[in-house]
């Protein structure tokens, strides 16, 4: 890595800043601000301060509509505001996808228009977490913060997840090299073990690395399971890692004095999803036997972790919530994002802080693009090339102050430190005039009919 | 006897949802009835009349004398036969999402594919599926513990994913292949597949019956070998053959039951899992 040069101009320091990347949240973060851009970020990691220090290249700045012609042009507020409005109100069947780079405030107006139209509102769990979700709610969640983990955790097991990559300072911060309360030597008080078919970063710094097969995880699990409840394994390799490795691993897991499992895609998107979750969840109930262990979803998204646990406190569900029929239904596979679009059903799209055109299936994208699609964003990226009505949005964290829940449910405010751009507004803002300008549009709000077809037979 | 007849006029790209037409909803209907119904699509309801052309012959006086034929092109129909408890429902197409889910009685034919949770949580009834089915056939809704309780399911092609998840009664029967996790949670009940199963079925399961004619792939090491049986007995049905019984998943101390063809299955007999070679030569790469 080349030398950087430590910056030097600047006009103002802002202190205790919250990083608007992953869903570590670190909220020790000082920002160094010169007329009235941040130049640079001190205690982030390269991901977090790259995303903190504007790129106003790439910086969306005016409403835009797309013409006759294809082309975005730039508009007035008034004019990208009715124009969006219109489509939403005119839909049948609307996907409200996103939210995980907003704040939680702004979720509060788009779960009301969402309620109002009657539209499915998803955000990025459905192609990340939503299997950790869904596991849940069927085995439960032995959840701890990490403050905790960095106070008492001697074993973290990282499972499918390269943090080292992914989470940069979650290691450095919470759980690894970090000194806590109990853990006084930091690293060296603790055990690491990483599960992962590949021999990633944060394998290689670990004092385990446990490379099971790909999509071998059911297995392995299951093993490890058979072991706790006393089972001699009767084949000698399970989901390619030699039995004696798995009856060591149960052992050290066992003698833990705080145990801690974190696990990310690795783990939710391979063959058997919720089910890997599922299984994991109840080997941590197993080990609670012998020790006291928890677990943590590594989250990606700095608030992906809050539209979820927001739309399950309102709705009960924590995401791909489908109002059409005028109360909140969710269904696996069918009021999914993803679902939805292969299938071919959505009639007007909003995003809102996310990037499907870069990360949706093709088939997903194809049908974007022939649909009406509402961007609410503040950079530039394929989803733009996608939109139909570009509405810029402000920086949580940077730009405006906002709630949002880190990866493990904790509540943090995310401060403004500089302002916005004169011409952009903030999201909540941009959220909250749609819902008021559809509802002048669409005067019946969706709500479930009190027609029975037959009343003889209820 | 009242027999509906649907004859299809356009289909929709935005799903119709068939839950209000059940015969228990709609037995003592005329044709005047359906021409006044909107059926949902999306946020909106739309006459039903722009989709399908609707005859009725007959009467009804209970849901047991209604049968509905319905045909067309059915890929984008979903909730057909939804909480129905009685009658008959034939539909000559594939269809979509959540067929027979929640059945408690009556009797669905799908000439076609079902897509995901066909049966899903059904308590009594008959669905066959004369094609495959996607995911989750006979599961459990998402958290439910769960799934079919009663009835059966019939499904001449191949099943897909976690079928017969949280099975906890009635039967499922597969007579073509079945992807993973088949009968994962079980807790009651037979699953009869007569081809094969790719990897892990029974995954955590406490009780009931899995009998996997054909080859399987992996098994979990949740399951402890019992003993060989010819032609094992099951819920008053013999299945002739030597079968290597399990009992699993003992990670949840599970008393269920796991049958495999011996003949087909033949390497989990002798030795189990994967050949010395690949021991050997994991070893050998780890202790590098
Ligand atoms: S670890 Fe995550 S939250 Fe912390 S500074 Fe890096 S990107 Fe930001």
């Amino acid at each position: 890595m080349a030398y950087e040069e430590p910056i030097t101009d600047y006009d103002e320091i802002v202190e205790n800043c919250t990083c608007a990347f992953c869903g570590c949240n670190c909220d020790d973060l000082d920002y160094l601000v010169k007329d009235g851009h941040v130049v640079g970020v001190r205690h982030a990691c390269r991901l977090g301060a790259s995303k903190i220090m504007e790129d106003m290249d790439q910086r969306l700045i005016v409403p835009m509509v797309r013409d006759d012609n294809g082309e975005l042009k730039e508009v007035d507020w008034d004019t990208a505001l009715d124009k969006a409005a219109e489509y939403i109100a005119n839909s049948i069947r609307p996907v409200m996808y996103g939210w995980s780079e907003t704040s939680t405030e702004c979720m509060k107006e788009g779960l009301a228009l969402g309620e109002y139209i009657g539209a499915v509102l998803d955000n990025q769990a459905t192609i990340c977490h939503g299997p950790s979700l869904q596991a849940v709610q069927n085995a439960g969640y032995p959840i701890q913060t990490l403050g905790e983990v960095q106070n008492r955790a001697d074993v973290c097991v990282y499972s499918g997840s390269n943090a080292m990559n992914s989470h940069p300072r979650h290691l450095a911060r919470y759980s690894v090299f970090c000194r806590g309360f109990f853990r006084s030597r930091g690293r060296f008080d603790r055990t690491v073990v990483t599960m992962d078919p590949k021999f990633t970063d944060t394998a290689k710094m670990s004092d385990k690395w446990i490379g099971f097969e790909q999509n071998g995880d059911y297995g392995f699990y299951n093993a490890i399971r058979a072991v706790l409840k006393g089972k001699e394994l009767s084949q000698d390799v399970i989901s390619g890692i030699p039995k004696e490795d798995i009856y060591e691993l149960v052992e050290e897991m066992k003698n833990a004095e705080f145990g801690v499992l974190f696990f990310g895609l690795g783990l939710t998107h391979t063959l058997s999803k919720q089910r890997n979750i599922d299984i994991a969840i109840k080997m941590v109930q197993d080990l609670n036997k012998f020790s006291k262990w928890g677990l943590t979803p590594m989250r990606g998204h700095f608030n992906v972790n809050g539209f979820n646990i927001f739309m399950a406190f309102e709705t009960g569900f924590p995401f791909g919530v489908d109002f059409a029929r005028g109360y909140a239904r969710y269904v696996l596979g069918e009021t999914n994002t993803i679902d939805l679009l292969t299938r071919g059903e959505p009639d007007v799209f909003l995003v809102i802080a996310a990037d499907p055109g870069a990360h949706f299936p093709n088939k997903a994208n194809q049908h974007l693009a022939k649909i009406p699609v509402i961007q609410i964003d503040i950079h530039w990226g394929p989803s733009t090339e996608l939109a139909d009505v570009v509405l810029p949005g402000s920086f949580i964290g940077v730009e405006c102050g906002g709630t949002s829940y880190r990866m493990d449910g904790v509540l943090i405010f995310m401060k403004k430190a500089i302002d916005k751009p004169e011409t952009c507004r903030d999201d909540e803002w941009i959220v909250r005039e749609l819902k008021e300008r559809v509802m002048k549009l669409r005067k019946e709000p969706n709500v479930a009919p009190e027609y029975i077809p037959n009343p003889a037979a209820q | 006897m009242k027999t509906i007849t649907f004859k299809q006029k356009k289909t929709s790209s935005i799903a119709l949802e068939f839950d209000e037409l059940i015969p228990d909803e709609i037995y003592t209907w005329g044709e005047s009835d359906f021409n006044k119904y909107e059926v949902p699509i999306g946020n909106s309801r739309f006459p039903l009349t722009d989709y399908f052309d609707i005859k009725v012959e007959g009467e009804a006086e209970s849901p047991d004398e209604v049968k509905m034929i319905i045909n067309g092109d059915l890929n984008r129909v979903k909730y057909i036969g939804c909480k129905m408890s009685g009658g008959e429902i034939l539909c000559n197409s594939s269809v979509d999402l959540h067929v027979g889910a929640e059945m408690s009685g009556g009797t669905i034919i799908v000439d076609g594919n079902a897509a995901a949770h066909a049966g899903r949580e059904m308590s009594g009834g008959y669905l066959e599926i004369k094609g495959n089915t996607k995911e989750f056939t006979g599961a459990s809704y998402i958290g439910e513990w769960r799934g079919m309780t009663g009835g059966e399911i019939i499904v001449h092609g191949n099943a897909g994913k976690q079928c017969g998840e949280c099975l906890s009664g009635g039967k499922i029967t597969v007579l073509g292949n079945c992807d993973i996790l088949a009968g994962i949670h079980m807790s009651k009940g037979v699953m009869e597949i007569q081809g094969d199963v790719n990897r892990w079925p029974g995954g955590q399961m406490k009780n009931g019956t899995i009998v996997i004619n054909g080859k399987l792939g992996r098994l979990l090491e949740g399951f402890v070998f019992d003993e060989v049986v010819d032609n094992p007995d099951i819920e008053g049905k013999v299945y002739d053959g030597r079968f290597i019984k399990y009992t699993g998943d003992i990670g949840l101390n599970g008393k269920g039951t796991l049958l495999i063809n011996a003949d087909v299955n033949r390497d989990k007999l002798g030795e189990y899992g994967e050949s010395d070679d690949e021991y050997t030569s994991i070893r050998e790469y780890r202790n590098l």
